[in-house]
């Protein structure tokens, strides 16, 4: 059944268990968000997601990305009070990580150059708590390698006793979650690191080139989902899966041709042999994988 | 005879039967009554075999019997304020001495561990009662106090008018006025809190010879839409500070769609300086278990919670003891009373968080989660504990249930003003003579409460101010000490009730220092999950800590009250929406005093170390040198029986020089 809203004084159509802000976004209208991610639960911790919601003639302010949408319900996202909430927000963020281009570009985007507060918390590599790293490998993977520990100020992000964590499976999704960059995933020799949670796994490689390809936790259990059929998805690197299928198809007299592409995988920078060059996976512009949600790019 | 069971005006012995010595506190109560069985509502049960469902009348004839036995028998009877209080103040010694005395001199006396009767400050508070005589009761009894207490009353016949605070029950004595007609006591209303100091509250006899549980009868022969509607038509609100109206949460918890229901009663009473939830829990856990059945009757629940915090170990063995002996009755589990209700329900304790006082956070709790809150823009009602619908009411608000239904809904609804219906239980703290719990009806002014019966404060100081709702809650001043107290009234002064509450504050309080306090309380509390509370809480804390230090500056407040701004708007719980009340409401009606700490390094209250001097005044010294002496930087000098002076280039403002002087010569400035 359709429920009917406005936004901003558009009208839009919507479905039940929707959201505000999926609602505003599939309508086009742009909410900030720092928490939020299409594959984990709504958790409304950064509030930047702020909007003003009027029904039954009360208004108020709520989080879009917890708030049901309703019948007749009137959202409003750029009032003077939504935006004073949200360059507020926005300043206690940089000032917690002033360095962070993530932040630097949001908060430009939101009219707030810099913050009048002194940074007063510890962040670890600019982590600003949004928790999206803890809710997809604890909700999507089922893995709950990492989660939250302390509380307050002190919270911080780690594998259970600061130990690394034998639950990880070396997926990644914590990394391609992470808006800001903290979260990482770092190759050594034979080893995949998440960065900065100290969890270590043995890598996976690309049978035919070499390349690495997944830490090998994960491969076993993808492998173990999909069978020995599938078990190239696991046992190539994209590239050469690719050129795999290529042929396949060729050998059954498909129209194609074999396509042989030598295109620069992620981690190519990375590639063992030069191990002692750790750093970023991924550069801006490089066809990686978008690891930071609505696009913003981490560093 | 009628009995009422919950108000001190209309008490009336009720008749039991089979005395026997409950000694001492709980544990002993308990195997007390494991000895010595005969008698009790809950043996009777066990040697009927615990088979069919116990009629109540079934519960109170024994439990009556028992109750007269011990009134009108021929023994005396010590009764022991064994609260948390009473025991932090000595109750045990005390009582302790009383038994060694009584032994000393062949006397068989029955001892009854009983709640807190709310003078806190005189505690610990030793009841003595002879047969057929006057119950005499005895404040700041100390061992030695507690012998010739006994030996004066009970062998001299000498009641010793000039230890006693009162006398309790009917019999008088000339002389002693009545505890009930002094000025603390008189103008409470003692509804919720009226069995505390009366009962015993290990033993469910006395609970029910006093009219426990009728309440839940009589609700159990009515239907649960009737009992919804009697609350509803009550008025009563949520006590805990949320002051929802508490019919009204129940019927949309009832009309919820999900099953299994639940009903949770939130102990995790948070507050600092509260501890109303604790004396109720700790003096009359019957009340809220009773409390809590009528309702998950009403809503059509059959589990039910306790959350309790870790730190009331008191309350939790109460509590656990309650829970026993209500199901050892058959007033709590498989078909209650025969009426084919059942219901049970189980302590949890919190982990040492005060953010689990919040409703959402206390459900992830009890499902084993961290304690976190999360948006409610779906109520708990609907989608709560497991996700199913739940009632999560405060400890004082189930309390009320039982009299609502017993005295219904008009009687409860004549108390109190407009808006807030009934009384409200109030922890009275800080610089106030008669610290302690007490119970007003709502409307009572704050003024009454502070003078009347706080007695106004010691030490002839002037009054400052009074803190109401704790940390989400904020300051009053003078001049609104005449605002009736109630959930509406004190909002419009920038405060809220709050939990309960009371801090009183006098000319020596710093309320830039309260205003501290109170954020860096809930800076650490903060869960963290939020950016407003997380880090806003924190920058409200330094720049609070700045001001205090005397590094204050211009645009402080300012930045202060932006930051209560993003907190009020953008928190998403209520610890981080009310964070500002503190901040916002002194620096409301105290402006003043901020401006001089920023602009001239000065605290007015001279409580701010560093930000006032010490200085030796010369008329009055008169050379004893207790202040040099005691000085740690040698910044005191002076001859032997002349004036000293006071050399402000080394002083540190320690303070030391002040607690040594026995002339009052030593002054802050």
């Amino acid at each position: 059944m359709a429920i009917r809203l406005t936004i901003d004084g558009q009208k839009v159509e919507a479905q039940e268990e929707q959201t505000v802000l999926e609602v505003a976004r599939e309508a086009g209208v742009w909410i900030p968000a720092l928490c939020h991610h299409p594959a984990v639960s709504p958790y409304g911790a950064c509030r930047l997601c702020l909007v003003e919601v009027e029904v039954r003639g009360r208004r108020r302010l709520v989080t879009s990305c917890c708030y049901p949408v309703q019948d007749g319900l009137a959202v409003f996202t750029q009032t003077e009070k939504v935006m004073g909430a949200r360059r507020g927000v926005m300043e206690l963020l940089l000032a917690r990580a002033p360095d962070s281009p993530t932040l630097r570009e949001l908060a430009e985007k939101l009219g707030v150059t810099e913050s009048r507060l002194p940074k007063v918390t510890e962040a670890e590599r600019d982590c600003i708590l949004c928790g999206l790293c803890v809710n997809v490998c604890r909700e999507v993977i089922g893995a709950a390698a990492i989660s939250f520990v302390e509380r307050g100020v002190e919270r911080e992000v780690g594998p259970p006793f600061d130990e690394a964590s034998d639950a990880c499976l070396g997926c990644g999704a914590c990394a391609a979650v992470c808006p800001m960059g903290t979260v990482d995933l770092r190759w050594h020799e034979g080893e995949l690191e998440i960065v900065p949670f100290k969890n270590r796994v043995p890598v996976v490689r690309c049978r035919e080139c070499g390349e690495p390809i997944t830490g090998l936790p994960y491969a076993e259990q993808i492998r173990a989902r999909l069978g020995e059929k599938l078990a190239s998805a696991v046992e190539l690197c994209p590239t050469c899966k690719r050129n795999a299928a290529a042929l396949a198809q060729k050998k059954a007299g498909a129209a194609g041709r074999a396509y042989v592409h030598h295109a620069k995988t992620p981690y190519r920078d990375q590639a063992p042999c030069s191990s002692e060059r750790p750093g970023r996976a991924s550069e801006p512009g490089s066809d990686g994988p978008d690891r930071c949600s609505q696009g913003v790019r981490a560093k | 005879m009628t009995v009422s069971s919950r108000s001190t005006e209309s008490r009336e012995p009720v008749p039991l039967s089979a005395g026997r010595s409950e000694a001492g506190l709980d544990g002993r109560a308990a195997e007390a009554a494991r000895a010595n069985p005969r008698g009790t509502a809950t043996a009777e049960r066990r040697a009927g075999g615990g088979g069919a469902a116990a009629t109540l009348s079934e519960l109170q004839e024994p439990a009556r019997a028992r109750w007269d036995a011990l009134k009108r028998g021929d023994q005396p009877i010590i009764w022991v304020g064994m609260a948390t209080c009473g025991l932090a103040a000595g109750a045990a010694e005390a009582l302790k001495a009383a038994e060694a005395e009584l032994e000393a001199h062949g006397i068989a006396a029955h001892t009854i561990p009983v709640g807190c009767v709310g003078m806190c400050s005189l505690e610990p508070m030793l009841d003595v009662e002879k047969p057929g005589g006057a119950r005499i009761c005895y404040g700041e009894v100390t061992p030695e106090k507690a012998r010739e207490i006994v030996r004066s009353y009970l062998v001299e016949g000498d009641p010793r008018a000039d230890l006693a605070l009162g006398t309790v029950g009917d019999v008088e004595v000339a002389g002693i006025p009545r505890l009930s007609e002094l000025p603390m006591i008189a103008p409470q209303k003692r509804v919720v809190t009226g069995t505390f100091g009366l009962i015993n509250p290990t033993d469910i006899d006395h609970y029910l010879a006093h009219g426990g549980y009728q309440a839940l009868q009589r609700a159990l022969e009515m239907d649960p839409e009737a009992v919804l509607a009697e609350v509803e038509r009550s008025g009563l609100r949520g006590r805990g500070g949320g002051g929802f109206p508490t019919g009204r949460k129940w019927r949309s918890c009832r009309e919820a769609h999900g099953e299994p229901k639940y009903v949770i009663c939130n102990g995790d009473e948070g507050d600092p300086g509260a501890f109303m939830d604790r004396s109720i829990m700790e003096g009359d856990p019957h009340a809220v278990i009773e409390g809590m059945v009528i309702g998950a009757y009403a809503i059509g629940a059959h589990q039910g919670y306790i959350y309790v915090r870790n730190e009331y170990p008191l309350a939790v063995e109460r509590l656990r003891k309650a829970l026993a002996d209500a199901r050892e009755c058959g007033l709590l589990g498989e078909n209650i009373l025969g009426t084919g209700f059942s219901f049970d329900m189980q302590i949890n304790r919190g982990g040492g968080a005060f953010v689990c006082g919040e409703s959402t956070a206390l459900m992830a709790s009890l499902e084993g989660m961290v304690g976190e809150p999360r948006a409610k823009y779906i109520h708990t009602v609907e989608v709560g504990l497991h996700g199913k619908p739940t009632t999560l009411n405060n400890v004082e608000t189930w309390a009320n249930v039982p009299v609502i239904i017993e005295r219904g809904a008009d009687w409860f609804a004549s108390i109190g003003t407009e808006g807030s219906k009934g009384t409200k239980v109030f922890s009275l703290v800080g610089k106030v003579r008669n610290t302690g719990l007490v119970e007003v009806p709502m409307g009572m002014t704050l003024r009454e409460i502070v003078f009347e019966i706080g007695g106004g404060i010691p030490g002839d100081k002037r009054f400052k101010a009074v803190q109401t709702g704790g940390p989400s809650g904020g300051c009053i001043p003078e001049e609104h000490l005449d605002t009736p107290v109630d959930f509406d009234q004190l909002w419009e002064v920038g405060s809220m009730m709050g939990s309960g509450g009371l801090i009183v504050m006098d000319e020596d309080t710093c309320m830039v220092n309260l205003a501290r306090y109170f954020t860096g309380f809930l800076r650490d509390e903060s869960c963290g999950k939020c950016v407003p509370c997380r880090e806003g809480l924190a920058q409200m804390q330094r720049i609070l800590t700045r001001i205090c230090d005397g590094e204050g500056r211009e645009g402080d407040v300012e930045l202060l009250l932006h930051l209560c701004d993003v907190l009020d708007d953008a928190a998403l719980c209520a610890l981080g929406n009310t964070a500002s009340n503190p901040v916002r409401s002194t620096i409301r009606w105290f402006r003043a005093d901020y401006d001089e700490h920023i602009r001239e390094r000065h605290c007015p209250a001279r409580e701010c170390r560093g930000l006032f001097r010490y200085e030796i005044l010369a008329e009055t010294c008169n050379g004893c040198g207790a202040c040099r002496r005691a000085c740690p930087e040698d910044a005191i000098s002076g001859e032997r029986r002349q004036a000293h002076t006071l050399d402000q280039t080394k002083c540190v403002h320690c303070g030391a020089c002040l607690e040594a002087c026995r002339f009052d010569s030593v002054v802050k400035v």
